[in-house]
């Protein structure tokens, strides 16, 4: 079992937890992934992992309630534990020889890129970070990217908080403003790393995505997290989940990422009915 | 009286639930003999002194001997002689293709039906666990410690003859459930899980530790577990990685491999009403391949509540790989076959949704390397089948979790692990492997053969050794 020895709300949607699991924070590395079942007959789910303390034995996920498994997983608290727990999977983010780089975050995706921004600093890359939210009440670490980063440009979609406009907007300001990157990272909703691609193309500049597909046992086996790069075919579990961005098929990804868009919204308002139920 | 052999021609007809209400519920398909059946059934067997069945078993079944038990009634007898050779008895009834096996040499075959082997196999082993209430002796051990890598059929084999022989086992399980294909892939209508269940239980109270969610190769190499003091290691980790065509469409909604189909409906129990996971309720499904695992998606979609499935394979009905009591049971349930016949282009409506399949019709021609007639396409036969669901059943890869972390464990061009012969060690000293691993995507009981040669070979290097 897997112990939560810490839960922090972030913002109202998403939350922090951070686990017990000594022999995957043994291992990880930014960039890879957990699948976690929160009760004994729930979903496998797949999380980045957002950040990991080797001496305590920890691993830490951040996670955005959107469906009946993270509805799920939201109802444990501290000291409760993770039916599952396993990692970590998929291949660690290539983070060596880069000197500047552009990490681009996006809403929960922040928590992803978190780590890796953290890892280049620490290897002495100059990090420039630029996150994006719907409005402030959303906004996350937002003090961890400025710890790590030489540059923070934070935006917001209604101008709330930060710039308001979109990450891109940003980007492309970075560029002009004479920036040159040896690589842009993006990590967010699939819309916003398609956007920021085809900016970085006009500039020619490298990126990497990481990829959050659906998917079953993460070892490869199920072939659901399969997407087109490059025209070939490639499993986001186990070649991935980073991928060249200008090489992804971004629209096809958006189609597959649909597929129990029906089932989960059923699946939600199930969820949420048995939680009024109790609180009655 | 039990030395009166039954001289009927004919096998002992199996109990099944009826085609029109079985296609529709997940419960088993074959009911399994009654006592009275398994006794008159065990006596058709001849009790030949040389015993060519044993010789087509992969484990070598003492088969006569166990039916001569059966004749008089002594099912546990008869239990215990099949429990010698094999770690699986009431999964091997069920699941092996005997018809290419033990019952292809049956010399009652020859004039009529073969003795139903693997009926009696199935029959003595649920008797065993239905009415034994001995608890299985926990062996003294030896001090040596052995893991596994890999809690399917091939493993779970490796596993109990190690501990049996008085080794520490630690079995690693990527999964958060022991049984590897016989959880994920097989359905419950073949193999009930209840039974899997049992078997892995039996191999926990000998003594044997098995540890889930660790995905060996990201969370522990192999050169780790030699560290944490493990004598030798057996690698059973299956061809876990689906094939696809490569034809257009295959990333369109409502493709899945059979190991995602399966896996969502079997491990992740989407069959039970108020599952939590999701999957398609398709109408009409095409499921492309010939195999047992096609013959299992194919007659699970149709219990998901499919109207019209079909099975598409591009050789002829003579050639489909599955076992026959599969193919029957699918034609039985109203799955159509549309052999002689190839998919070219998945297509998609613009919600990229699977709309339907384009298809050749295929001829046999020249026999090929694998000794099969090589079908080859009948130009200008294209037609379009109307499915909205498609599920590729093509084969699958070895995993290549545990290659990318394993320096010095010489692998082929398909990726499956080199081994030297029969007992199964690798290119490095300790490792052993066996099952899908190495021979690429095979049957349940060729890997526990696989598993038994390495737990044998393993028990040889460890003792010499030491």
């Amino acid at each position: 079992m897997f112990r939560i020895v810490r839960k922090e709300s972030l913002n109202p949607t998403v939350s922090l937890m951070e686990i017990e699991a000594p022999l995957i924070a043994r291992k990880a590395e930014p960039g890879q992934f957990i699948i976690f079942r929160a009760k004994e007959d729930s979903e496998r789910i797949p999380l980045t992992i957002a950040d990991f303390d080797r001496e305590k034995g920890t691993v830490t996920i951040i996670y955005q309630i959107v469906g009946g498994s993270t509805m799920e997983l939201d109802t444990l608290q501290e000291g409760d534990s993770l039916h599952d727990f396993v990692g970590p999977l998929g291949c660690p983010s290539e983070t060596e020889g880069l000197k500047k780089v552009a990490v681009v975050g996006g809403g929960v995706g922040c928590a992803i890129a978190y780590p890796i921004a953290k890892k280049l600093s620490a290897l002495g890359c100059e990090v420039h970070s630029v996150v994006g939210f719907r409005n402030k009440e959303l906004v996350i670490l937002e003090d961890a990217f400025r710890a790590v980063s030489k540059e923070v440009r934070l935006m917001t979609d209604d101008g709330s908080y930060g710039t308001k406009g979109l990450v891109t907007n940003a980007l492309e300001q970075l560029i002009q403003e004479g920036n040159q990157y040896d690589e842009v990272i993006a990590i967010g909703p699939l819309i916003m790393m398609k956007f920021v691609c085809q900016l970085t193309k006009k500039y020619n500049i490298k990126t990497i995505v990481s990829m959050n597909p659906i998917m079953i046992d993460g070892t490869g086996m199920c072939g659901g997290c399969r997407l087109t790069v490059g025209g070939e075919t490639r499993f986001a579990c186990v070649d991935g989940p980073d991928f060249d961005g200008h090489l992804v098929d971004f629209d096809e990804a958006m189609h597959r990422g649909t597929m129990y868009r029906d089932f989960e919204a059923h699946v939600r308002e199930a969820s949420c009915n048995l939680l009024k139920q109790e609180e009655q | 009286m039990p030395n009166e052999r039954n001289m009927d021609p004919k096998k002992c007809p199996m109990p099944v639930q009826e085609p029109e209400v079985r296609r529709r519920n997940f419960d088993e398909v074959a009911l399994g003999y009654t006592y009275e059946m398994a006794v008159n059934e065990a006596r058709r067997c001849m009790n030949c002194k040389n015993k060519p069945c044993t010789t087509a078993c992969p484990v070598s079944i003492d088969i006569p001997a166990f039916i001569e038990r059966v004749v008089h009634e002594d099912m546990e007898g008869a239990y215990q002689i099949i429990s010698q050779s094999s770690s699986l008895p009431a999964v091997c009834g069920r699941v092996c293709p005997q018809e290419r096996q033990c019952e292809s040499k049956c010399i009652r075959g020859i004039k009529g039906e073969s003795v139903g082997i693997g009926r009696l196999e199935r029959f003595v082993a649920d008797y065993h666990r239905e009415h034994c209430t001995e608890k299985p002796q926990v062996p003294s051990p030896n001090g040596h410690k052995v893991a596994i890598i890999g809690a399917g059929p091939s493993g779970l084999t490796a596993a109990g003859d190690l501990a049996k022989a008085g080794y520490q086992v630690t079995v690693y399980e990527a999964l958060h459930l022991a049984g590897g294909v016989l959880v994920y892939g097989i359905p419950e209508f073949r193999l009930p899980k209840i039974i899997v269940q049992k078997e892995i239980d039996n191999l926990k109270a000998i003594g044997v530790d098995i540890e889930t969610n660790m995905v060996i190769g990201k969370v522990l190499t192999i050169d780790e577990l030699f560290e944490m003091g493990f004598e030798a290691i057996y690698i059973g980790s299956g061809a876990g990685l689906p094939r696809f065509m490569n034809i257009p469409g295959e990333s369109l909604k409502g493709v899945y491999s059979a190991n995602e189909y399966l896996t969502r409906i079997n491990l992740m129990k989407a069959y039970k009403p108020g599952s939590k996971t999701p999957i398609k309720h398709s109408k009409k499904v095409a499921v492309v391949g010939g195999g047992n695992v096609a013959m299992d998606a194919a007659r699970s979609a149709m219990r998901m509540g499919a109207e019209e499935v079909y099975i598409v394979y591009r050789r002829g009905m003579e050639e489909l790989p599955a076992r026959k009591e599969e193919v029957e049971h699918a034609k039985e349930e109203g799955i159509i076959f549309k052999t002689l016949t190839n998919p070219v282009e998945v297509l998609g409506n613009e919600a990229g949704e699977v709309c339907g399949m384009r298809c050749i019709e295929m001829e046999l021609g020249e026999p090929d390397a694998s000794g099969r007639r090589s079908p080859v396409v009948k130009e200008g036969s294209e037609f379009t089948l109307d499915v909205d669901t498609m599920i590729m059943a093509i084969g699958t890869s070895p995993n290549p979790l545990i290659r990318k972390t394993t320096p010095g464990l010489e692998t082929n061009k398909k990726g499956c692990i080199v081994t030297d012969g029969e007992n199964g060690l690798t290119s490095r000293e300790g490792v052993y492997a066996g099952g899908d691993a190495v021979t690429g995507a095979a049957t349940v009981i060729l890997a526990m053969g696989a598993g038994k040669a390495a737990a044998k070979a393993i028990d040889e290097y460890i003792q010499k050794k030491a």
